[in-house]
């Protein structure tokens, strides 16, 4: 049962305003240890280098797009099992698909506040204390 | 604080570039265009996309759905991009531009506000209108997902051990390395040993040398990218390095190397080289990335180099307004230190000199800071000359030059129109049709060249275009017809030139779509002018014409001559100034109508004289003092000022009187001088109308009925 201000997340997200969208729905649930990337190269990068708990990220980004990353995470050794939240539009169906098959574990649909988060946080980590 | 507003407030500033960038897409976009065309406009649709999303802007969403879907069909090749579908991507990108402009003032877009441009880019892919997104599903939740089980177990923390050194450059008289020990012991193990053997005896120290190194190591569960962020936050000197085992020996940090656990189980370090290094890299799946993992790496490396940080404008003009004030009392330590004598004497100029220097510096520095590049506005222009080469059927092309030359944000920002304006004019009554340019002999297809320069402190503009040039009879005879000039008298190339300048004035036979709607090219010298930037127009016939704009760097600071006339003291913009002379009483003539004349060079150049212009005494006597500024307007007209004395030269920060009081004609603002007391800034384009009107032209006038 991992407890939020123990939680180690990478939110993913091209936008700088949308990463701190993220950035203040999971400071809501009470996480505290947030990492940024802007794109799916350094999103890897970090999440090779850091201990994380689970990655938040955007679909479409330069330079490696969020389910590249996904695929790069899921083919890493010592990140696989990382747990992966897909940020998705309405109506992205056929993404979301995509991802499901790539190994995602479950997604978050825009705009969303910190109660849908955490309810998508929780169907993937286990409730959240 | 961080709070939504801000964040919306965030996002509409990055929905403006997203939509710069789209722009610039578009503009290059046609069925030779690289993929990364097509993608960089795709990304900017989709990013505003996701952050209305995020924020909540429904309408915009679903336009931005819309757009981004038509978009998608170009990327992977399903829909050409043909000039008729690039002009439609245009119309939408107009329309979403609209729609990010009422969200961010709050408005309601009226109910079907996108309709027209929604269902043009639905033809291009052929879709329904009913095929809305309105209804489309917001959970997906009938999706099978494989969820990778998470057991408790996996997050228990992984221990990490690093190595810990403390050096510091001179003493540190501060509690910050027991700080800083105090941070990291609440998130590790640490050991750490003083090596005082550095140390010499005590008559032999250096109060100010650091003599102690510490060593060590922490253990914890966090990772080097965190411990050196608490590190530096305590103590940004780097005094500290925390490093993992390897680095360590290489750099030859004394720790006792038995000790080090061999890292098997943890991931590889940040700042090490990450992936590559690791032998599972074979495994990684997505085969771009697992093909290339150098080069995005590097292009991600040098996208960390070039950091940019939003700054409020707001802060930067706090900013400039400090400097300013920093200016003023500069130039007043300058003037006190004129009384000052004694020894120190000679150290105090060295140092103000070295204020004076650091000064300008920071002015420039700052000044840089609001600057940027007029690329923004060329593309603009590029779009226009596009849209209305369709509407008149004219062929042009716009060839840009000199597009990152750097501009104060508030010239761009008031550029766009007479720089639009100018254009429009060249495409309607510059360039002619295919027809008539190829019975005069040239290509068909006719240039609009916009350029950017810097000189010195100015920036030109120049808009020219290989048309038919300013035909002199007809300019006339409208101008006669309108009343704006007399029925008789020769007027010379330049004037003839300049009447297209004059308000009211229109050659356009009708009122068309593109110019002659009653704003002429008076309103574009009004806007330049107010800008304190001067135009000029160059015109062959039959060759084309050129309009060049001459404008300042900036609008807060400027360089000045400081003169005094009787008792006041007034600035004139060292830019209008051509030449200061002291001319003889002999070389003052009076000339019937005018309020003087001086022979220069052969040239009659008119006078005024300031003192009288400004009520300060009713006579107009010269001195040997007295010194003749010639200055020059924008339209090219010169005049002499007849000033009491030159003070000097100086750096002035201009204060608008407008805001305050009103304006008044012939003074563009005020300034604190060194001494602390105001001073005026002149106009010098409204003092050439004190010369022209009324009693230059009538004297003119005169002197051709003569």
């Amino acid at each position: 049962m991992p407890n939020a201000a123990a939680l180690k997340v990478l939110v993913v997200d091209d936008q700088f305003s949308v990463r701190q969208m993220t950035r203040l729905a999971l400071e809501k649930i009470g996480v505290r240890l947030i990492h940024e990337a802007e794109n799916g190269q350094t999103a890897f990068a970090t999440a090779v280098a850091q201990p994380l708990d689970l990655i938040i990220s955007d679909f479409n980004m330069p330079e490696m797009d969020g389910i590249g990353l996904l695929r790069a995470v899921r083919g890493h050794q010592a990140i696989r099992k990382l747990p992966f939240i897909l940020i998705t539009g309405r109506g992205d169906r056929e993404l979301v698909v995509k991802a499901a098959q790539a190994g995602v574990n479950n997604y978050v649909v825009k705009p969303f506040d910190e109660a849908i988060l955490r309810q998508k946080m929780e169907a993937v980590l286990g409730r959240i204390q | 604080m961080t709070t939504i507003d801000d964040l919306r407030q965030t996002f509409f500033e990055e929905s403006a570039e997203g939509l710069e960038a789209i722009d610039t897409g578009l503009n290059d976009l046609n069925e030779q265009s690289p993929e990364e065309t097509v993608n960089a406009v795709f990304r900017g649709i989709h990013s505003i996309k996701g952050g209305a999303g995020v924020f909540g802007f429904g309408s915009l969403v679903d336009f931005a759905h819309v757009f981004e879907t038509v978009l998608d069909h170009v990327r992977h090749g399903k829909l050409a991009p043909a000039p008729q579908v690039v002009e439609v991507l245009q119309k939408a990108n107009d329309t979403l531009s609209d729609l990010v402009a009422m969200a961010r003032s709050g408005e309601t877009p009226p109910a079907n506000f996108d309709a027209d441009s929604r269902s043009a880019l639905k033809q291009l892919i052929g879709a329904g209108d009913d095929d809305d997104e309105k209804g489309a599903a917001a959970d997906f939740d009938d999706i099978d997902f494989q969820p990778i089980r998470v057991d408790d177990a996996e997050f228990e923390p992984q221990t990490q051990r690093f190595d810990l050194t403390y050096r510091a450059a001179q003493a540190q008289y501060d509690d910050k390395f027991a700080a800083v020990l105090k941070g990291l012991r609440a998130v590790g193990r640490v050991t750490l040993q003083a090596d005082i053997e550095g140390v010499p005896v005590l008559k032999e120290c250096d109060p100010h040398e650091a003599y102690i190194v510490c060593s060590g190591t922490i253990e914890g569960e966090l990772a080097l990218a965190e411990l050196r962020d608490i590190v530096s936050d305590i103590d940004p000197s780097e005094s500290w390095s925390i490093s993992d085992g390897d680095a360590a020996a290489a750099s030859g940090t004394p720790v006792d190397q038995a000790d080090m656990v061999p890292m098997v189980d943890a991931p590889p370090l940040a700042d090490a080289t990450p992936a590559e290094a690791t032998p599972t890299e074979a495994t990684v799946q997505a085969p771009a990335q697992a093909a290339e993992p150098q080069e995005p790496r590097e292009a991600s490396a040098k996208h960390s180099v070039t950091t940019t940080i939003r700054v409020d404008l707001e802060k930067i003009d706090r900013v400039v307004n400090m400097v300013g004030e920093l200016v003023i009392s500069q130039t007043m330590l300058g003037q006190l230190f004129q009384n000052v004598k004694g020894d120190a004497e000679g150290r105090m100029a060295q140092v103000l000199e070295d204020v004076f220097l650091h000064t300008r510096e920071l002015k420039n520095s700052v000044m840089a800071m609001r600057a940027q590049p007029v690329r923004s506005v060329f593309q603009r222009m590029s779009r226009l000359v596009r849209e209305l080469s369709v509407k008149t059927g004219k062929r042009v092309r716009l060839e840009t030059f000199g597009e990152g030359t750097e501009v104060d944000k508030t010239v761009i920002e008031r550029l766009s129109d007479p720089l639009t304006h100018i254009i429009r004019n060249s495409m309607d009554h510059g360039i002619e049709t295919p027809e008539r340019r190829r019975a005069a002999g040239k290509p068909e297809e006719g240039t609009i060249t916009l350029l950017a320069d810097q000189r010195s402190s100015r920036i030109i503009i120049e808009v020219s275009d290989n048309g038919a040039g300013i035909d002199a009879e007809r300019v006339i005879k409208k101008a006669r017809d309108q009343g704006l000039i007399p029925m008789e008298g020769h007027l010379s190339e330049d004037e003839i030139n300049n009447l297209i300048f004059m308000p009211g004035f229109s050659t356009a036979s009708g009122v068309s779509e593109i110019s002659g709607r009653g704003v002429g090219m008076d309103v574009v010298r009004r806007n330049v002018q107010d800008l304190g930037g001067r135009i000029t127009l160059k015109s062959t016939p039959g060759k084309g014409m050129t309009i060049q704009l001459a404008l300042p760097l900036t609008l807060a600071v400027m360089d000045g001559m400081i003169v005094k006339v009787a008792t006041e003291t007034y600035v004139m913009p060292i830019s209008s100034i051509v030449e200061c002379i002291r001319p003889s009483a002999s070389e003052y003539h009076s000339l019937l109508g005018t309020r003087g004349a001086l022979r220069l060079r052969g040239a009659v150049v008119p006078i005024v004289y300031l003192s009288e212009l400004f009520d300060l005494s009713s006579t107009r006597e010269t001195t040997d003092e007295s010194t003749v500024i010639i200055i020059e307007t924008s339209e090219g007209v010169r005049l002499g000022i007849v000033v009491d004395q030159l003070l000097g030269h100086q750096q002035v920060v201009i204060k608008s009187i407008e805001e305050n009081y009103g304006a008044v004609r012939g003074i563009a603002g005020a300034t604190i001088l060194g001494d602390g007391h105001v001073a005026f800034i002149l106009d010098a384009e409204r003092l050439g109308e004190f010369a022209k009107y009324p009693e230059f032209v009538t004297a003119r006038k005169e002197q051709y009925v003569q």
